[in-house]
């Protein structure tokens, strides 16, 4: 049997999807309390909230960096990476009270700042004949006042 | 109406590596010392709350207590085993604390015993390979280690304060400084900041001397009434306070293994540590200002110079100032960590909170030789545990 050699599959399912050409991560949003999750959730965490039914949203897309570090030392198997180098792990405030961590891409590592604005982008992170591209998300340095 | 509750005795294995050694015999070895502390005998035991491990001991469903009363004393008593991860010996603790106020036992004995495996700590057997599973997502999805957590708080603080690379370096400088003079811990050799800041860099700014590793180790405590610490005819130590807590909601915190953060206006970062402290403190009635010795997690230096401001030690950012001043040395201002820490212990995870309250046991009687606290009166300890369990102990004589 001949595999599908270009397949490119999320990471994990449920995670992200492209729409319109536009990276997006698919989060939650609570009926009673608006608050958003990510990823999706079974309900919804806000103590004071008495709805608690969350339904899926998709997630901004452009966000600010509040903190990072770099590894530089290669996580455990279960991580798979093609061309392993150490890289930058963002955690991004999305605004709404939410922020998401996720690998950043695009920038030098010596020149990536708190405060900077970045915007979701897919990438792949490994791939092979047998089972193709995995993707995952992650942030990229993006221009200010609400471009992309 | 609750009964006052005592430190009888305490006993620990020192820290390392002990491949020679069961968890089990870790066990037997803690609990003998206690006793011996205690001037008591197995006979004497009425009660067994151990630490659950997920990792060796305890026939596979954590019941590290029945396991060790099986094989040294069958004698009817009841054995409760506590989940709480790394604060499982702070929840072991309180419980074997709420045995004796409540009045249905006169002593009982607190055991955390803990083999820890090689390596990266593997995910545990049936674990969902998908997006509910946020330990799964963290390693597939980016990769994020421990340590990545607590840097990316750490590089936060120097944004928000100014920490400088000397000061995270100056925090392992001194918790080394500490243990030269504790034979329990397993890293006792002096370092320098020079040292610690060419340690290979692990997640920027932590270098691997900045971060704790993990260990094996064992510690027990013996608890009982007024009228069982008179008879030891020593200094009574107390149990002033004693709480365990969760986490809330909004919390800041980079909280291991998850992958997103919801923040709240007005919420404690850490707030399963801060709300246990806060509960320890009030049933305590004291102050943050009247405690002598604190024996904290320190997972990292970030964590030595932020958890006594969110505990309210001192105004956030003032930690710099406190450690670069040897204010927070052996008989300074607030004597933090005089056993080493974690960071000269390695962690030894559910062992690690029944360590501290021996510690502090031990700097309330003045018998913490070579790392004596001077007049030690008030000592509270704090700790972590994964699921958002937070535990604090606060010791008075």
């Amino acid at each position: 049997m001949i595999t599908q050699q270009h397949a490119s599959t999320p990471i994990v399912e449920g995670l992200f999807e492209i729409v319109a050409g536009t990276p997006k991560l698919i989060g939650s949003q609570c009926h009673g309390c608006n608050t958003i999750y990510f990823p999706q959730a079974l309900s919804c965490r806000n103590p004071k909230c008495r709805d608690k039914s969350v339904e899926q949203t998709f997630l901004p897309h452009c966000g600010t960096l509040y903190s990072y570090t770099v590894q530089r030392y290669q996580p455990p198997p279960l991580f798979r990476m093609d061309h392993w180098s150490p890289y930058a792990l963002g955690l991004v405030d999305l605004g709404k009270g939410l922020q998401v961590m996720g690998m950043l891409t695009g920038i030098k590592l010596d020149e990536i700042a708190i405060g900077m604005a970045l915007k979701l982008v897919v990438e792949p992170l490994y791939s092979n004949a047998d089972i193709g591209e995995k993707l995952t998300y992650k942030f990229a340095p993006a221009e200010r006042a609400g471009a992309a | 109406m609750t009964r006052s509750v005592y430190v009888l005795g305490a006993g620990a294995h020192p820290w390392g590596k002990w491949p020679d050694k069961p968890q089990l015999q870790l066990a037997h070895e803690a609990m003998n010392l206690a006793l011996a502390d205690a001037s008591l005998a197995w006979p004497d035991v009425q009660g067994l709350v151990a630490a659950s491990s997920r990792f060796e001991g305890g026939m596979g469903w954590g019941l590290h207590a029945n396991e060790v009363v099986q094989s040294v004393a069958e004698q009817g008593i009841p054995c409760i085993n506590v989940g709480g991860a790394c604060a499982a010996g702070a929840v072991a603790f309180q419980t074997a604390y709420a045995l004796i106020a409540s009045g249905q036992h006169d002593v009982v004995a607190v055991l955390g015993a803990e083999r820890m495996p090689k390596g990266f700590i593997p995910r545990p057997p049936g674990s969902p390979d998908d997006i509910s599973d946020s330990d799964y997502l963290r390693w597939v999805a980016m990769g994020a280690t421990n340590p990545a957590y607590w840097a990316i708080e750490a590089n936060r603080r120097k944004y928000d304060f100014g920490t400088s690379d000397e000061t995270l370096a100056r925090a392992t400088v001194m918790m080394r400084k500490n243990a030269s003079g504790n034979r329990l811990a397993r890293f006792r050799a002096a370092t320098s900041v020079e040292e610690v800041l060419a340690s290979p860099m692990v997640a920027d700014p932590l270098h691997l001397l900045e971060i704790c590793p993990v260990s094996d180790g064992a510690a027990a405590i013996i608890l009982g009434t007024e009228k069982y610490t008179r008879k030891t005819g020593r200094k009574a130590v107390e149990v002033a306070g004693c709480a365990i807590a969760t986490g809330h909601f909004g919390d800041p915190a980079r909280r291991i293994p998850t992958v997103s953060t919801n923040v709240l206006p007005n919420v404690s970062h850490t707030s399963e540590v801060v709300n246990a402290v806060n509960r320890a403190c009030e049933m305590a009635g004291i102050g943050p200002e009247d405690v002598d010795v604190l024996e904290m997690a320190d997972n990292t230096v970030w964590h030595l110079l932020s958890w006594p401001e969110l505990f309210g030690f001192y105004e956030p950012g003032q930690g710099d100032w406190m450690l670069d001043n040897g204010k927070l040395e052996i008989g300074g201002q607030l004597s933090v960590n005089p056993s080493g820490g974690f960071l000269s212990f390695g962690e030894a995870t559910t062992a690690q909170a029944v360590l501290q309250i021996c510690e502090l046991t031990w700097q309330l009687r003045g018998d913490a030789e070579g790392h004596q606290v001077p007049d030690a009166t008030i000592g509270m300890s704090a700790v972590l545990g994964l699921g958002a369990n937070g535990g604090s102990v606060i010791l008075k004589t």
